[in-house]
C-alpha cells in the first residue's frame, strides 16, 4: 500500500486540524455577521428607549432591556457572595474528607443540571411554594442557583492562583486564617473573581429557559416597581417575537437579537481582555 | 475580643455557603421527585418511559415519553457526530500546533462562542439554516432533527474544545520529549503519545459536551419542529424532552396531571445529566489523582 | 559574691516526636534553647531539622498529614496548649525564600501589627516602620521609597524586609529556616550580620545547610541525622572536637 512519508502526513494532518479549527470558529463569525447585517438598521435611540407598539410589531424594546437588567443584577448580587464564600471554604478551609468530596460532586452536578430543569425547580419552589409568583425575585433566585457552580469554580481558580507562600508568610506573623484571607488572599484574587463574575453576568443575561416560567412576561405595559413584579426580558422577548407573533418585521427581530448579542458579547469581551491584562500586570 | 467573635461568625457563614451546594442539589432532586412520584401514583412508570404516545391533553391523556427520549437521542447523537471530531481536532490544533499568540486569540474566540445565548442561536438557525435545509434536501420542512443537531453541535463545541484543550496541555512535556528525541515527527508524537495520554480528559470533555446538548432547550425548541412522534430519519421533525417542558409548562393547570408529568420528565433529565456528569467527574478525578 | 548573668532556657523541648503521614520525621528530641543565643541546627536533607523548626511556631499545624508527641515549653508554657496565633506572634519565622507580600515596603511592615491590633495611629506606624527597618539594617537603603512595591527589591533586601516584618511585631524568638539558601554571598553576609546584632534582643534558632554559616554565627550547634539529635554543644567544641564520629564526618564534608 502507498505510504506517506512522516513529513508529508504531518503537513496533511496539520492542515486538517487547522480546517477543523476554522470550522469551529467561523460559524460564530457568520452568526454574528448575519445578526449585525440584518439588525443594525433597527437600532436607533428610539428602539432602545421606547415601549413596544402594535402587538410588538413596532416601537422599541426598552422594558425588555430594563427587565433583563433587573433580573440579572438581582441574581448576581445573590450568587456572587455565596459563591465566593463557598469557594473560600473549599479552597482555604476544607480538609480532604468525605464532606468535601460530596460538596465537590454536588457542584459538578449543579453545573450539569439542564437550564429548563432549573426553570421547573424555580417554578415549584419560588413561584408556588414560597408564593413569590412569577416575579423578578423568583427568576433571580432561580438564575442565581444555576450560576452558583460557575461562580464557585472561577472563584476557586482565582483563589488558588494566589501563591501558597503568601498565606504562610502572613500566618507565620500570628495573623489569623480569616484575616489572612481577608487582607492577603482576597485582594489578590479579586481580579480573577470579578472577571469571572462579569462572564457570569453575560451568561445569565442570555438565559431563557430558567426565567420562562419564573419571571418573564409576554408584555408588561409599565416598568417594574418592586422585585415581586413580572417583567419582560430580552431573551424571552426574542423568543416570543421570533416564534409566536406572525408577520413580525424581520429587522425588529434581528435588532432585538443584536442588542442581546452585543450585551452578552461585550461583557464577555471586557472580562476576557481584563483577565489577560491582570495576568500580565500581576505583581508576583 | 470583638475581632475574634467576628472572625468566628464569618468562618461559620463561609462553611454554610460551602455546604449550600449540597442543599441545592438535594432540594432540586427532592422537588422533582415529589412531583414525579405523585405523578407515578396515577400513571404507570413503565407506560411513561416506554409509551409511544404523548397526548397530554386528550381524553384519556397519554403520557408516553419514548418519542421524546428518541428525539433527544437523535439530536444529541447528531450533534456529537459533528461536534466531537471537530472539537477535539480544534483542541489539538489550539494546544499543540498554533503559535502562542494565535492560541490566545483562538481560546478567547471559543470562550466568546460559549457566551452566545441559546435563544440567539435558535433564532439564527430558524432564519437561515432551516430554509436552507428545506431547499437543499427538498423536504416539506427544514425544522428537523438534522438542523437541530447542527446548531447544537455548535453549542457543544466550546465545552469540548476548552476541556479537551486543558487535558491535552496537561500532558507532561517529558512524554513528548521522549518521543521527539527518538526521531518521531511532531505529528506522530501528538497522535501516538499526546492523544493517548490525554484520552481520559478528552472523554470527560465529550461527556460534558453531551450533557450540555441533552439539557439544551431554547435552540432545540425553535429548530427541531416539535413533533412528538418517533422519527424514521433525521430529516423529520422531532421533539426533545427539554423542549416539551419549556413549550407546554405555560399551558398546564398547576397541580394537574399534565403539570406533574412535566416534572417527571424533569426528573428523567436530572437523572440522565447527573449520571453523565458523575461519570465524567470520575474520569477527570481519576486522572488527577494519578 | 558577684552574680554572673544566669543562663535561662527560653525554649525547652521534651521528648518531641513528629510524624508525616505516620512516618517518623523526628524522634524523641530533647533540647533547650538558651535566651539570647543563636542555636544553629545542621544536618543533611531529611534529618528532621526543618520539621523541628516549623514545630516551634506550629506552622506544621496546617499540614493534615502532620502529627506530634511530646512537649515544647516557651518560658515554661507548653506551646501546644497555647493559641497558635499568640504563639506565632512571640515566635517569628523567616523562610528559606524571601516572601514579601505583594504590597509596598511600608505596608509589608505594618501589615501584621495592624492585623494584630498593635497599632492604629499613623504616627505609631511610621515609628514602627523606621525602627524595624533600622534594626534589620535596611533603613538607609529604602527610606526614600517606602511606598514602592516590595516585589521590586533585590533578593537580599527582600529577606531583610522579611526580618523587619517579624521585628515589627516584637517577637521573643526568631526562627531562621535556611535564610540564605537563595542569596548570593554578599547578601548572605548582611543577613548574618543582622542575626548577630539581633541576638542581643532576641533568641534565635537557625536551621542551615551551610556548615560554615553555622560555625560563623552559632553560639551552640546541634547536629541532626535521620530524625535524631546526634549531638549538641558549643559551636567551637562541635567543630573542633566532635564527640560523635558522624558529626565529624558531616562537618568535614564526608557525607551529606
Amino acid at each position: 500500500m502507498f505510504k506517506l512519508s512522516p513529513k508529508l502526513s504531518q503537513k496533511i494532518f496539520y492542515a486538517l486540524l487547522f480546517m477543523a479549527t476554522l470550522l469551529v470558529i467561523t460559524p460564530a463569525a457568520i452568526i454574528i455577521y448575519i445578526i449585525i447585517k440584518n439588525g443594525a438598521s433597527a437600532i436607533t435611540w428610539e428602539f432602545l428607549t421606547s415601549m413596544p407598539k402594535d402587538g410588538m410589531r413596532g416601537g422599541g424594546i426598552f422594558p425588555a432591556i430594563v427587565g433583563t437588567l433587573c433580573i440579572v443584577l438581582c441574581a448576581i448580587s445573590l450568587t456572587l457572595p455565596i459563591g465566593v464564600c463557598a469557594a473560600i471554604y473549599l479552597n482555604e478551609y476544607a480538609k480532604d474528607n468525605l464532606l468535601t468530596r460530596i460538596i465537590k460532586l454536588a457542584i459538578v452536578n449543579l453545573a450539569g443540571v439542564p437550564s429548563v430543569v432549573y426553570g421547573l425547580f424555580g417554578l415549584g419552589i419560588f413561584v408556588m411554594f414560597m408564593n413569590f409568583g412569577v416575579s423578578i425575585i423568583a427568576g433571580a433566585l432561580t438564575l442565581s442557583i444555576m450560576e452558583l457552580p460557575v461562580i464557585i469554580t472561577t472563584a476557586r481558580g482565582a483563589l488558588s492562583g494566589v501563591p501558597h507562600s503568601f498565606r504562610e508568610a502572613s500566618m507565620s506573623l500570628g495573623v489569623s486564617r480569616w484575616q489572612t484571607i481577608r487582607h492577603i488572599v482576597l485582594p489578590n484574587a479579586l481580579p480573577g473573581i470579578l472577571t469571572g463574575a462579569i462572564l457570569s453576568i453575560a451568561r445569565i443575561s442570555g438565559e431563557t429557559a430558567p426565567i420562562l416560567f419564573t419571571a418573564a412576561a409576554f408584555y408588561v405595559p409599565h416598568m417594574p416597581t418592586s422585585i415581586y413584579d413580572q417583567v419582560m426580558a430580552l431573551p424571552y422577548h426574542l423568543y416570543i417575537i421570533s416564534t409566536q407573533i406572525p408577520n413580525m418585521p424581520k429587522n425588529i427581530i434581528f435588532g432585538t437579537a443584536l442588542v442581546l448579542l452585543m450585551m452578552v458579547l461585550s461583557m464577555s469581551l471586557i472580562a476576557i481582555v481584563a483577565r489577560i491584562y491582570f495576568r500580565k500586570t500581576r505583581k508576583w | 475580643m470583638k475581632r475574634k467573635i467576628i472572625d468566628f461568625i464569618i468562618e461559620k457563614i463561609i462553611f454554610l455557603c460551602g455546604v449550600l451546594s449540597i442543599v441545592f442539589v438535594v432540594l432540586i432532586f427532592c422537588f422533582l421527585l415529589k412531583e414525579g412520584v405523585s405523578f407515578f401514583k396515577d400513571y404507570d412508570v413503565f407506560k411513561f418511559v416506554f409509551g409511544k404516545l404523548w397526548y397530554p391533553s386528550s381524553e384519556p391523556a397519554q403520557f408516553g415519553i419514548l418519542a421524546l427520549i428518541v428525539g433527544s437521542i437523535y439530536v444529541t447523537a447528531g450533534a456529537c457526530l459533528i461536534a466531537v471530531p471537530l472539537g477535539v481536532a480544534a483542541a489539538l490544533y489550539i494546544s499543540e500546533i498554533a503559535p502562542a499568540g494565535v492560541r490566545d486569540v483562538l481560546k478567547s474566540c471559543v470562550e466568546l462562542m460559549a457566551a452566545v445565548p441559546s435563544v440567539v442561536i435558535g433564532f439564527v438557525g430558524m432564519a437561515t439554516l432551516v430554509p436552507f435545509v428545506r431547499e437543499l434536501f427538498d423536504i416539506p420542512t427544514g425544522l428537523t432533527a438534522f438542523s437541530g443537531s447542527i446548531m447544537l453541535a455548535f453549542m457543544a463545541m466550546p465545552t469540548i474544545v476548552t476541556i479537551s484543550e486543558d487535558a491535552i496541555r496537561s500532558v507532561p512535556w517529558s512524554y513528548k520529549e521522549g518521543a521527539l528525541a527518538l526521531g518521531a515527527t511532531r505529528w506522530q508524537t501528538i497522535r501516538r503519545i499526546v492523544l493517548k495520554a490525554a484520552m481520559p480528559g478528552i472523554i470527560a470533555a465529550i461527556m460534558l459536551g453531551i450533557g450540555r446538548v441533552i439539557g439544551e432547550t431554547m435552540a432545540v425548541m425553535m429548530i427541531t419542529g416539535n413533533a412528538a412522534h418517533i422519527p424514521s430519519s433525521i430529516f423529520e421533525p422531532v421533539r426533545t424532552m427539554t423542549a416539551t417542558i419549556a413549550a407546554e409548562m405555560g399551558e398546564t393547570v398547576r397541580g394537574g396531571m399534565h403539570y406533574k408529568s412535566l416534572f417527571a420528565i424533569g426528573l428523567v433529565l436530572f437523572v440522565i445529566t447527573f449520571s453523565v456528569n458523575f461519570i465524567a467527574d470520575l474520569i477527570l478525578g481519576k486522572k488527577k489523582r494519578k | 559574691m558577684v552574680k554572673i548573668m544566669e543562663k535561662i532556657d527560653k525554649i525547652k523541648v521534651e521528648n518531641l516526636s513528629c510524624f508525616y503521614g505516620g512516618k517518623l520525621a523526628l524522634e524523641a528530641l530533647n533540647i533547650n534553647v538558651v535566651k539570647n543565643e543563636i542555636l544553629t541546627i545542621i544536618g543533611p536533607a531529611n534529618s528532621g531539622k526543618t520539621s523541628f523548626l516549623r514545630t516551634l511556631n506550629r506552622m506544621n499545624d496546617f499540614d493534615a498529614n502532620y502529627a506530634r508527641k511530646g512537649a515544647v515549653y516557651l518560658d515554661d508554657e507548653n506551646i501546644f496548649y497555647m493559641n497558635p496565633e499568640k504563639l506565632r506572634k512571640r515566635v517569628g519565622m523567616l523562610f528559606a525564600m524571601p516572601i514579601p507580600l505583594p504590597m509596598s515596603i511600608y505596608e509589608n511592615i505594618v501589615y501584621a501589627p495592624k492585623r494584630l491590633g498593635l497599632v492604629s495611629k499613623k504616627s505609631d506606624m511610621d515609628d514602627i516602620v523606621k525602627e524595624a527597618l533600622q534594626e534589620a539594617s535596611l533603613w538607609n537603603e529604602v527610606k526614600d521609597r517606602l511606598n514602592s512595591s516590595a516585589m521590586k527589591m533585590s533578593g537580599g533586601q527582600q529577606q531583610r524586609l522579611c526580618i523587619a516584618r517579624i521585628l515589627a511585631i516584637k517577637p521573643e524568638v526568631i526562627l531562621f529556616d535556611e535564610p540564605s539558601s537563595g542569596l548570593d554571598p554578599i547578601s548572605t553576609a548582611k543577613v548574618e550580620e543582622s542575626m548577630i546584632e539581633l541576638k542581643k534582643k532576641y533568641t534565635i534558632v537557625l536551621v542551615t545547610n551551610n556548615v560554615k554559616q553555622a560555625s560563623r554565627v552559632g553560639d551552640r550547634t546541634a547536629f541532626f541525622l535521620m530524625g535524631k539529635l546526634i549531638e549538641v554543644g558549643k559551636t567551637g567544641e562541635i567543630f573542633v572536637s566532635p564527640k560523635e564520629k558522624q558529626t565529624g564526618d558531616y562537618i568535614t564534608g564526608r557525607f551529606g
